[in-house]
């Protein structure tokens, strides 16, 4: 992958390029921020995101009651009751408030994993790649056996193993990562290992260290950066589902999975606002999702 | 379309027509169709697995037990009534042997009588492993009604002595759960208990007709049952496992069934606006936390006074739209040895002295709490609402959230294993004195041996438990074990909660059911109209 590129909304051809001096010539990032820019779907749903996210680090000022204070009178209640503006939950809480602390459970246990999987996973692909040989095999068939598991049973088989709570869900969820992550690394490096200016640096007398840091990392790091920004929605939905089957965060935690499996049993008093928690766990996957679609048409240099 | 397609089509709308005509004429019939709590189906083998909820709908189906219990009226508990034996009592010289009478002309499903040979082979099938019919399987199901069985020995064909390892007055409660199946079809499948499953034999109301894995079962009247008054009204008892509460309401509301067992308390309201009945009955249930008297804050009386005092019962109440009673005590009120207790009523203030006067201020404690299982109700929100009462009066509450099976392995263990937990949160059937009162608090029932989880001690109620299990003149026992139930309020033995109160809801068509106050339920006078 080249560093520089020609932006191709350009009506100039490379040739042209080098006969007309004064075409814009764009780096790579540039040209990432400029397609990301002029696409109107990512920018909207890339906006949600930032929302979302803005909403669950101000939750403490933005949720307008506690989130933990029941009122057994006031329990299910429909949206509006008394200011309550999306309703009330099975124990009377408001689910405004609720909705927004549980996003901060749910981002956290969507980014953290993914963040760490991505070190990790990562590191061990590039190393496997870049080495090759028997150090590959090694990686990659460890790999494999994790990756024979669907991530779904893995996730709920680490957390029943090692027992519920935040950190261990977290830790599960890493642990699911780190295989598909690894893949992915390892294929990139092992393609950039075989191209010329890889032996190049080599004979120029280029260390191990420095062929990884300069050369390997920077054309690694856009499709891992990719398929990590893809894992957040999964991450997100796999969490809720965790904490849905109880392997979650420790009740009463706001959490929208934990909400989702307390409140199914009242669908029949306030269907609504029961579905609220299903209906945030949705935007926010889908949100992400499309954001990360955005970024990998843009960081596709190929289209 | 072509012609073949078009033929495939007519086949499969014949077919669906078929079978909606079929599941019609099948339901026009009188079928009764149970959406069970269960996760699966309970094995048929004799004790059944899943709970009790096994033993209410296949256990006492397919099976008999020497002693039954009386099921026939919802006014009082139900009591122990003779079932395959028609007598039985401790011999006087010797207390430690139970003399059973058998009842005559009984037989199996498969046609074989049922005779002396039956008893000791059941009963060597769960306990001896020497016996070429032992049956792993059943002796881990049973074990917990046979750890004070020592023998069985036959006198004539309709008579078994059986003795006990230590004199027992409340061994007959446990011969209520051993279910006696039938050696010819064992043994004519080899002892192959997988063989057996598949057409499975006893003495009971219902015969098996077939099972889908996981799906369903359907059992048929056993019109030649010995007692004629129980022979089933219905023309066929369909099971099929329904874990999800909402899953069983949806069910029940689109005709898939037409009975299920503990509808969401929420989804009462929305059953009863569509002409549904939802039944509701007393029965010997007890939704507690049993607590950790080896180390930690509950250690101190004050402190579990305090938990005690601190819970608003009131507010629970209301929650779950009135369908618990109130827990004050480990028995119900309306059991006959449930005395005088000490009654903890809703005080948060009092609540917060005890703790200061205790020095456990914030009293740092943690529960192991499931988020579903067989008699734990709603425990989520429920444990949610604790935490909070108890919160509100100095106690500082970690929830530990686990699979329902992950919480019956620390309840095995026992408080040795796992001393960082203050107190389990596992429902207890209530339905005999021993598993009432006595496995709570009896120091020989130390987990893991037995059920007293936080390893209670006290050689007071030590000694009334000795008394009342040497004690044969029932109401000379009844003052026991009275003293016995007042002196687990007094020391606060455990927090009280609530009891259910077993809702079921079914259909209008489904008529001449009586609520039992007992965790089983004779489904035999049931009738499903067309």
């Amino acid at each position: 992958m080249s560093q520089t590129v020609v932006f191709p909304g350009s009506a100039v051809s490379p040739h042209e390029d080098q006969a007309a001096p004064e075409t814009r010539i764009r780096s790579y990032w540039q040209s990432v921020g400029y397609r990301l820019r002029h696409d109107k779907a990512t920018v909207f749903f890339g906006t949600m995101v930032l929302l979302i996210v803005l909403s669950a680090v101000l939750a403490p000022w933005l949720a307008p009651f506690d989130p933990y204070k029941e009122s057994i009178i006031g329990r299910l209640k429909p949206m509006g009751w008394r200011g309550h503006l999306l309703g009330t939950d099975e124990l009377g809480r408001d689910m405004l408030s609720r909705l927004l602390y549980g996003g901060r459970v749910s981002l956290l246990m969507g980014i953290v994993p993914v963040i760490f999987a991505t070190c990790a996973g990562g590191a061990l692909g590039v190393i496997a790649g870049f080495m090759g040989g028997k150090v590959n095999t090694g990686i990659m068939r460890t790999m494999d056996v994790f990756y024979a598991f669907p991530s779904v049973l893995l996730a709920v088989a680490i957390s029943g193993a090692m027992g519920g709570g935040m950190s261990n869900g977290m830790l599960a969820l890493t642990l699911v990562f780190i295989p598909p992550m690894c893949r992915v690394a390892e294929t990139a490096t092992t393609q950039v290992r075989a191209l010329d200016f890889i032996e190049a640096a080599r004979a120029t007398g280029a260390g191990t260290m420095t062929i990884v840091r300069h050369h390997v990392l920077g054309n690694v790091l856009g499709p891992v950066f990719i398929y990590a920004s893809s894992l957040v929605s999964v991450s997100i939905l796999l969490a809720s589902g965790l904490s849905f089957l109880g392997l979650g965060v420790r009740p009463p935690t706001a959490d929208w999975g934990l909400m989702l499996s307390t409140l199914r049993q009242s669908i029949y008093v306030v269907p609504v606002v029961c579905a609220l928690p299903g209906v945030a766990i949705f935007i926010t996957s889908i949100c992400f999702n499309l954001v990360s679609d955005g970024l990998r048409q843009a960081m596709d240099v190929r289209m | 379309m072509s012609k073949r397609t078009r033929t495939r089509a007519a086949g499969a709308v014949l077919l669906g027509a078929g079978l909606v005509l079929g599941a019609t004429g099948a339901k026009a019939q009188g079928t009764l169709v149970v959406g069970m709590t269960a996760g699966d189906l309970p094995i048929v083998t004799g004790n059944p697995d899943q709970g009790f909820e096994g033993y209410r709908f296949v256990g006492y189906s397919l099976y008999d037990t020497l002693i039954l219990w009386d099921l026939s009226q919802g006014q009082t508990a139900a009591e122990l009534r003779p079932g395959l034996a028609t007598e039985w009592a401790a011999d006087p010289k010797d207390p430690k042997r139970w003399i059973f009478k058998l009842r005559p002309g009984v037989k199996f499903h498969d046609g074989c009588p049922f005779t002396a040979d039956d008893v000791v082979w059941n009963m060597n099938r769960s306990t001896n492993d020497k016996a070429p019919e032992f049956d792993p399987n059943q002796f881990a199901q049973a074990r917990a009604y046979l750890t004070n069985f020592a023998s069985a020995e036959k006198i004539d064909d309709l008579t078994v002595a059986i003795t006990t390892k230590t004199v027992d007055s409340l061994f007959q409660f446990n011969m209520s759960y051993v279910m006696m199946i039938s050696q010819c079809r064992a043994r004519e499948v080899r002892y192959n208990w997988v063989d057996y499953a598949a057409r499975p034999s006893g003495t009971g109301p219902y015969r098996f007709d077939r099972a889908t894995a996981h799906q369903r079962m359907e059992l048929l009247p056993n019109k030649e049952y010995w007692d004629t008054r129980r022979i089933p009204k219905q023309d066929r008892l369909v099971l099929v496992p329904m874990p999800e509460a909402s899953t069983r309401t949806a069910a029940l509301l689109s005709g898939q069934v037409n009975w299920i067992e503990a509808p969401s308390p929420d989804a009462v309201a929305r059953l009863k606006s569509s002409g549904m009945t939802v039944v509701t009955n007393a029965y010997p249930h007890n939704w507690t936390y049993q607590l950790n008297f080896a180390k930690g804050p509950f250690t101190d009386k004050r402190v579990r006074q305090a938990a005690n005092h601190a819970l608003n019962r009131a507010d629970m109440k209301e929650m779950l739209n009135g369908l618990m009673l109130e827990g004050f005590a480990t028995a119900t009120p309306s059991t006959p040895y449930y005395g005088k207790p000490r009654i903890y009523g809703y005080d948060p203030a009092k609540a917060k002295a005890l703790l200061k006067a205790a020095g456990c201020v914030p009293c740092k404690v943690t529960f192991a709490i499931s988020t579903s299982g067989s008699g734990q109700m709603q425990p989520l929100p429920m444990n949610e609402l604790v935490k909070s009462n108890l919160e509100e009066v100095g106690f500082q509450v970690t929830l530990k959230t686990m699979d329902w099976n992950a919480l019956l392995d620390i309840t095995r263990a026992g408080v040795e294993k796992f001393p960082e937990i203050s107190g389990i949160n596992v429902s207890r059937s209530g339905q005999d004195p021993f598993n009432a009162l006595v496995r709570h608090v009896w120091s020989a029932a130390a987990a893991p041996k037995g059920a007293n989880w936080g390893h209670y001690s006290n050689p007071e109620m030590d000694g009334l438990i000795a008394a009342a299990m040497a004690e044969f003149d029932p109401a000379k026992r009844l003052v026991l074990l009275t003293k016995i139930h007042e002196l687990m309020s007094e020391e606060a033995a455990l927090i009280f909660v609530a009891h259910d109160l077993n809702p079921r809801a079914m259909s209008p068509k489904v008529k001449g059911f009586v609520q039992a106050q007992s965790w089983f339920q004779d489904l035999t006078p049931v009738t499903v109209a067309p």
